[in-house]
Order: structure tokens, then sequence, then C-alpha cells
């Protein structure tokens, strides 16, 4: 996964003095003094090494993201909404659009008075906006189709594990939202569409819960 | 829970509070029933069904004994004119479920409370509004000498149903509340065999079929499953609203603060009768309520310095702990 790498590239530039004595090893002359940077370079990579895994090879601190794939449907929506423009190439961040997410139990669909907010002045020429204009002008919000389901008897809330994993996590900035996010949506900045990847069944939930050590009682989720 | 829970703590659980039972609860949940200030109108009970998506179950099948009513009203009639209900209440449900209604005719005489009757919805050919007495036909109950008993889980913290669930579908909260897990449950029904105050009910169909006929679907409650026949249920203390509660106060770093939220039934009723509240909280309506009324948990007998005091829980000598205290009712002699 790219996010091990990136936690390791993060750990391995702050590591402290042991990292330190590594990248000043090219100084030293003497053959036993490079076996010592040496050793002290590999003792480092493990040491950082260690400390990626403890974290479960993401870069988000203090979380164990939860474990499981599932190959979703690709669901047709009325406009193949391209996320990996809007995340990946201009980093907008995912709490721009779904902006309940932090406030409430749903994570919400923007309304297109939101889109139109850019989309009257960028990239009006590109076929799927000027679809997404169509709907605008005829005051219709397009019927976009849910993709991440959870059953009826399942309480979840967005703002709750939001505050958890990002607003109260020491170390977490906001604009890595889509890390956490990517717990359970997938790396949705790579997809155009977004379609379930990750199972989101109870063995999913709990796996994480028990893990990140969150809250074990059955009417806690099961409504 | 955890299964690694149920399987350390499951003699915990079932302890009362004197053999040291399993007390670290985040909040307890508790309530109060005045029955000085109930007037039997049933709002509660109403607001119940409405809160909770409960099925109602129709009038044949109430005669069964199915209604779905997780919060009952139930009636009692003065001593002195109670005479015993000359007919067998049991021969005429099941005539009734054979589809023939009692041939002979039955002497009624004012008795028993109502609730608890099957059969007791039409008899002699005559409706329930007719025996009731509305529109000025003589009724067959006494025009005064009622009192009511609302009757709503009692959240038991030493719960007789809890133990005997084979699949564990039911366990006590870290709320102190008596939860039943409808995914978990499979309906063997020994929880409701085992509660003493009958107040679990099984769904012996799949009622919602009958229920909510479209667009009645539209008033169900999005926070509350609509339970499939098979499964036991009972009242949850509005955990859907506790929740949100939790939620709300988590969002913003605090307690919960009494007060803030109540369950459907408080809510509802007209004269103030029920109080809802966290017994955790010493400051707490309920917290005080108990503590003034000298009644305390984990007690099979409360020992009570004035004997004037009204406060009592039902059925508390068998030790189950209840988290629900009724105020006695004081009658003119």
């Amino acid at each position: 996964m790219s996010h091990g790498y990136l936690s390791l590239h993060g750990y391995l530039s702050l590591s402290g003095p042991v990292g330190s004595s590594g990248v000043a090893a090219p100084h030293y002359r003497g053959s036993r003094y490079f076996l010592m940077a040496l050793a002290a370079m590999v003792l480092g990579f493990f040491l950082a090494m260690s400390s990626a895994w403890a974290d479960g090879g993401t870069g988000v601190p203090n979380a164990v993201p939860p474990k499981g794939e599932y190959e979703g449907k690709n669901v047709e929506q009325p406009i193949e909404f391209p996320h990996n423009i809007h995340v990946d190439v201009n980093k907008i961040n995912c709490m721009y659009c779904h902006t309940y997410a932090r406030r409430s139990k749903v994570a919400g669909i923007p309304p297109t008075s939101k889109c139109m907010g850019c989309h009257l002045v960028i990239a009006t020429d590109k076929p799927r906006i000027k679809k997404l204009t169509e709907y605008w002008e005829k005051k219709e919000p397009p019927r976009w189709k849910k993709v991440h389901d959870v059953p009826d008897f399942v309480h979840f809330t967005h703002e709750k594990h939001l505050k958890r994993f990002v607003f109260d996590n020491e170390g977490m900035s906001v604009d890595r939202v889509p890390e956490v996010c990517a717990f359970c949506h997938g790396e949705v900045k790579k997809m155009t569409v977004a379609h379930k990847v990750k199972p989101l069944n109870m063995g999913f939930c709990a796996r994480c819960h028990e893990a990140n050590k969150g809250p074990f009682d059955c009417w806690k989720c099961h409504k | 829970m955890s299964l690694d829970n149920i399987l350390t703590n499951w003699s915990r659980y079932r302890k009362g509070a004197e053999e040291g039972g399993f007390h670290e609860y985040e909040h307890q949940w508790g309530m109060v029933v005045d029955l000085n200030k109930c007037i039997g109108c049933n709002a509660c009970s109403v607001a119940c069904y409405a809160e909770n998506n409960l099925p109602v179950v129709g009038e044949k099948r109430c005669g069964k004994n199915q209604a779905m009513n997780w919060l009952r009203i139930e009636r009692y009639w003065d001593e002195p004119d109670l005479e015993p209900y000359k007919a067998t209440p049991t021969a005429n449900v099941d005539a009734w479920i054979e589809g023939n209604p009692p041939a002979k005719k039955t002497e009624l005489k004012p008795s028993m409370p109502s609730s608890y009757l099957p059969g007791l919805l039409e008899l002699e050919g005559k409706s329930f509004t007719e025996r009731v007495g509305f529109d000025g036909i003589k009724s067959e109950f006494q025009d005064f000498g009622a009192s009511f008993l609302p009757m709503m889980c009692q959240q038991c913290h030493a719960a007789t149903c809890e133990p005997v669930c084979p699949v564990a579908a039911t366990y006590h909260t870290p709320d102190g509340l008596n939860a039943q897990v409808y995914n978990r449950c499979i309906g063997s029904r020994y929880c409701s065999n085992n509660c003493p105050y009958r107040l679990r009910y099984f769904n012996f169909w799949s009622y919602y079929e009958d229920a909510w006929p479209e667009p009645l679907h539209m008033q169900l409650n999005p926070d509350l499953s609509v339970r499939d026949k098979g499964v036991m249920e009972k009242c949850t203390f509005c955990i859907q609203r506790i929740r949100v509660a939790k939620d709300k106060a988590k969002m913003e770093d605090r307690k919960v603060i009494d007060g803030e939220f109540s369950t459907a039934c408080v809510q509802t009723c007209p004269t103030g009768a029920l109080v809802f509240g966290d017994m955790q909280d010493p400051d707490s309506h309920v917290s005080k309520l108990w503590s003034y009324h000298q009644v305390e948990r984990g007690k099979t007998k409360q020992s009570k310095e004035n004997k004037e005091l009204r406060g009592y829980r039902i059925l508390e000598g068998l030790n189950t702990d209840p988290s629900v205290l009724y105020l006695e009712r004081v009658r003119e002699v």
C-alpha cells in the first residue's frame, strides 16, 4: 500500500538521533566507524519500520485501520463524477463537499449549488459539466445512487469517527482526512465514481473497534 | 459486548448488588412513576407506539394476548366492589380462536383489570364502546374506583431474563439497561417466560405487513428497526434517544445533562407522572426522588425511617433490582 511507504518516509525523516547519526555516516573515515554507522542506519530503519507497523501501515497516528477487502459492483451514477480529479489532482478536501460528515451521522451529498459554485466558471466546456449545468438549469438534482449503505439496523455516525481519528487525534491534520476516509471507503481519490471496496459488515466494524479500543456494546451500533 | 466479556463477567452480570454484581456503569438510567399523578389516559402508551415502531396488531390478535404494548396501563378496581369474574376468560379465547364466539351468554360483572383480560373486547355482541359506556349507554364498569399502573420494562439490574437467554441476545449494557439485540435473538422465548412482570413481547407474526399499509409506513421511526416475526422485543427506555443525547454530549465534550432528553412516554405524559434520568448523577430529578423516598438500589427490602413515604418497587422481593420506582397512590378513606 502506498500509505505504508508514506509513513515510512515520514518516520525516517523524523527518527531523531539514530536516524541523524545514519545520515552523518559519510563524515567518518575508518571502516570501523563506517560499520558502526551502517549498524546505526540498519537499526534506525528497523525502528522506523516497527513503529510504522505498529500504526498498521498507515500515516494516520493512533489508528489501526480495519482490514478487509470487498469487490463492489460498479454503480451507475447520473453523472460519472471523477473523484480522482477533485481529490488527487486538485487536492480538494473530502469535507468540502461532504460537509456533513463532521457534524452529523451522514456525510451527505453536496447540493448542485455547491457544484455550480465552481463549475459556473471552471471546465464549463466538458461534457460532464454540461450535463451538470443542464440539471442546474432544469432545477432538478441529479439522482445520485447510494454506494456505501449499511443495513437499516445499524447506527453509524460519521461525526464521532471523524472526531476520534481526525479532530481529537494528536498529530493528525485535517488536510490528511482522505487517509481516514479510506479506512472504510477505500482510496476514493483513485476512483472516478466511488464503488464499494470494503465489506462494511459487522466483522469489519468489530475488528476495527477491537483494535482501536472503540465501544464494544451491542446497543452502541445495533438498533 | 464481546464474547470475552460475556464469558469473564457472566456470573457478575447475574448477581444483584448485594452479592457484588457488575456495577461499573457509565450511566444508570432510571424512572419514577408517580401513581398519584397518573390519570390512566394512555398517552404514554400511544407515544410509545409512535416512537418505537410498535405495530397495532388488531382486535383478534390483541385478544390472544399478542398486543405489542411495550408500555401498558394496567387497570385495577377498588377492593370492596371486586367480584370474581364469572365468565372464564380462557374458555372465551379458545372459542374465539376456533372462530366460534361464545354461544352461552355470560354474566358480566364489573371486575378485574381489563388490560389483562383477553376476550373482553367483544362479548355478548356488544362492542367495546358500548360496554365502556360512551354515548350515554350504561357502563359495566364501576363509575369510580379505578387505579392505574403503567408498566414498562423495569430494566432490572439482576434481570431474570438475561441469564436464561441461550444466545446472549439480552444482556446488560454499561448504561445499566437491559438490552435486547434483535439480530441475535433466535426466538426461544425463555426470557419472556422468566420475566416476572410479563413485559417482554414476542413477534408471533410479521405484524408490520398489516400494521402500516401505505402510506402509513412513512410514519416509521428510522432510528429503530422494524422487527420481524420470531424475535422478542421490549421497552428499551428509548435507547435511540439516549444514543443521540450521548453522541451529542460526546461531540461537545461534556456529560449528558439531566432533562436534556427524555423517553417518549415521559415527554408525552400530560400530568408529569413520569420522570426519567440518570441515577448516577446525584443532582438529577430521579435520584433526588429515589433518595427522598428512601428507596435504594440492590435491596430486596427497603428499610424506611418514614413509613409514610410512598416509594416502592414492584416485586423487589424477587431480587430483580428494578430501575423503576413507583410512588404509591394516596386514597381518601
